[in-house]
């Protein structure tokens, strides 16, 4: 469904991505892990045809996503990071914007599932951060696009709306392609069925969730600090070799 | 998800325009905001007293000094309505929301163009007092306005207004600092209008002084002003604008 091929990123002098390749099937829950500035923004920039890569290739559902982005954007959903919303909009205002936008229709029903039936003539600045998001979220959604991408969608939330948006992705996990970006690692365990790491901009691992609780952590804990370990056995060698 | 109960009904209508969907939610910006409202009530709280401060002293029946004076206006205000524009979403991060949906570029920065515009067409609307009130004073003093002049005096105002709004929206992309945006535009802008006139002119070379003047958008203007549709000066506004919203989508295009 999303295949990235050999995609590395470069800002400048600043490699962002490396090498990054994956692709993932329909009605995977994809948990895109990694610490921060590891990468995982920038490959969910370039999934929506935010950004182009520098070099390597991407498809969705064999389009390109910056040739063929008005097409592909109608069954891609995004929440991004830091949710951007429209402040000075109401709740209504907003998601009848982004409806229209998709050419789509804005049922009721989205709105008592993320629990903002309350809240549509709330003006989005008068929101508290968890509602914000389920606005984001609900945005994402309208449409009933087949694949969301979800960039830390559970960022900055206290633990009960944490869990309301963790249970949400889940329902909606059982019949969309879900790839979403994370650095909570009990997140992952919860919802994921597969998991991508990335560190310094490569991949790291990708395989199915380790089956366990705290599994998914010591993975984590470990790949990381290997790399780290590795990377600073490096840099010990190379100080030996210039001393 | 069941299909009853939809609220996309009262917006059918919009179903099939992009663009005008678009423009819709910039407008709206500006409408529920002061930000619209006080810009368009200053320029046309400015444009009418400076024009009529000097009306009895000039003796003319003539709208040519409010034209003159709506260029120097303009730098001000349209930055003043655009800036916020692609700094604002930058920001906000909001530009990246419009684009992860499936609206084009071009859509994009039409639709904020032409709210803009419409903005300023508003403004120039609460200024057609001055000419119905300079007819009513000239004819009890025997005289006449003389019409055509005046209406394409004001087309010409609109043409300069989108010239204005593309090098601000323009600008407005190039960072990510409305403040930037904006004194960058009242520079550009500054310097494109002192080119026609005669204190700049004095100092510099005569072919030097005839190939800036014809870039200035003052000298394009006068033909307008003076009753005149100089197809000249008509190609001037529409390819700059052509050109600076070309740019402008390039910009947006670029996924750097």
């Amino acid at each position: 469904m999303i295949t990235l091929s050999h995609v590395s990123k470069k800002f400048g002098f600043h490699e962002a991505l490396r090498d990054v390749s994956f692709s993932t099937k329909r009605g995977e829950i994809i948990g895109f892990l990694g610490p921060n500035g590891a990468g995982k923004t920038t490959t969910m920039r370039i999934i929506l045809g935010i950004l182009a890569p520098t070099s390597g290739s991407i498809t969705i559902e064999h389009m390109s996503p910056i040739a063929q982005r008005m097409k592909l954007l109608k069954n891609v959903g995004y929440l991004a990071e830091n949710n951007p919303l429209y402040p000075e909009m109401t709740v209504e205002e907003y998601l009848l914007f982004i409806a229209s936008v998709k050419n789509a229709e804005l049922y009721y029903d989205l709105l008592y599932e993320v629990g903002l039936e309350d809240y549509m003539h709330s003006t989005i600045s008068t929101l508290s951060r968890g509602y914000k998001q389920r606005v984001g979220l609900a945005a994402a959604i309208i449409g009933d696009p087949d694949i969301l991408v979800l960039d830390e969608p559970t960022s900055g939330l206290d633990p009960i709306e944490q869990k309301h948006i963790r249970d949400f992705i889940s329902r909606l996990g059982k019949e969309k392609t879900i790839i979403f970006s994370t650095h909570i690692l009990s997140e992952v365990e919860d919802i994921a069925k597969r998991l991508i790491i990335i560190n310094k901009g490569e991949i790291v691992f990708d395989g199915n969730k380790p089956k366990g609780k705290g599994k998914v952590e010591s993975l984590f804990t470990k790949i990381i600090m290997a790399e780290e370990h590795a990377k600073k056995k490096k840099r010990g060698v190379r100080k030996k070799i210039k001393k | 998800m069941n299909d009853f109960s939809t609220v996309m009904e009262r917006y059918a209508h919009f179903k099939n325009n992009m663009l005008k969907r678009l423009y819709k939610k910039e407008l709206t910006y500006y409408l529920n905001n002061a930000v619209g409202y006080i810009v368009i009530v200053l320029f046309a709280v400015f444009a009418n007293f400076l024009f009529v401060k000097d009306i009895f002293v000039v003796g003319e029946a003539s709208m040519r000094p409010f034209f003159g004076i709506v260029p120097w206006l303009l730098i001000i205000f349209v930055p003043a309505l655009c800036m916020r524009m692609f700094a604002e979403e930058r920001r906000q991060n909001t530009l990246e929301l419009l684009l992860s949906l499936p609206v084009s570029e071009i859509q994009i920065l039409l639709a904020k163009f032409f709210a803009v515009l419409t903005l300023i067409a508003i403004a120039l609307v609460l200024t057609l007092g001055l000419p119905v009130s300079l007819s009513i004073l000239s004819s009890s003093a025997g005289s006449s306005v003389y019409f055509p002049e005046i209406i394409t005096g004001y087309v010409g105002v609109i043409f300069m207004s989108a010239m204005f709004t593309a090098v601000s929206l323009f600008l407005s992309l190039k960072t990510h600092n409305q403040i930037v945006a904006f004194l960058s535009y009242v520079l550009v802008l500054f310097f494109l209008i002192i080119f026609s006139t005669d204190f700049v002119a004095g100092f510099l070379p005569r072919v030097v002084q005839t190939g800036l003047n014809y870039v200035s958008p003052v000298t394009q203007l006068d033909g307008f002003i003076k009753g005149v549709v100089d197809l000249r000066s008509f190609f001037y506004f529409v390819s700059v604008t052509t050109i600076m919203l070309f740019l402008s989508v390039i910009e947006l295009e670029r996924r750097s």
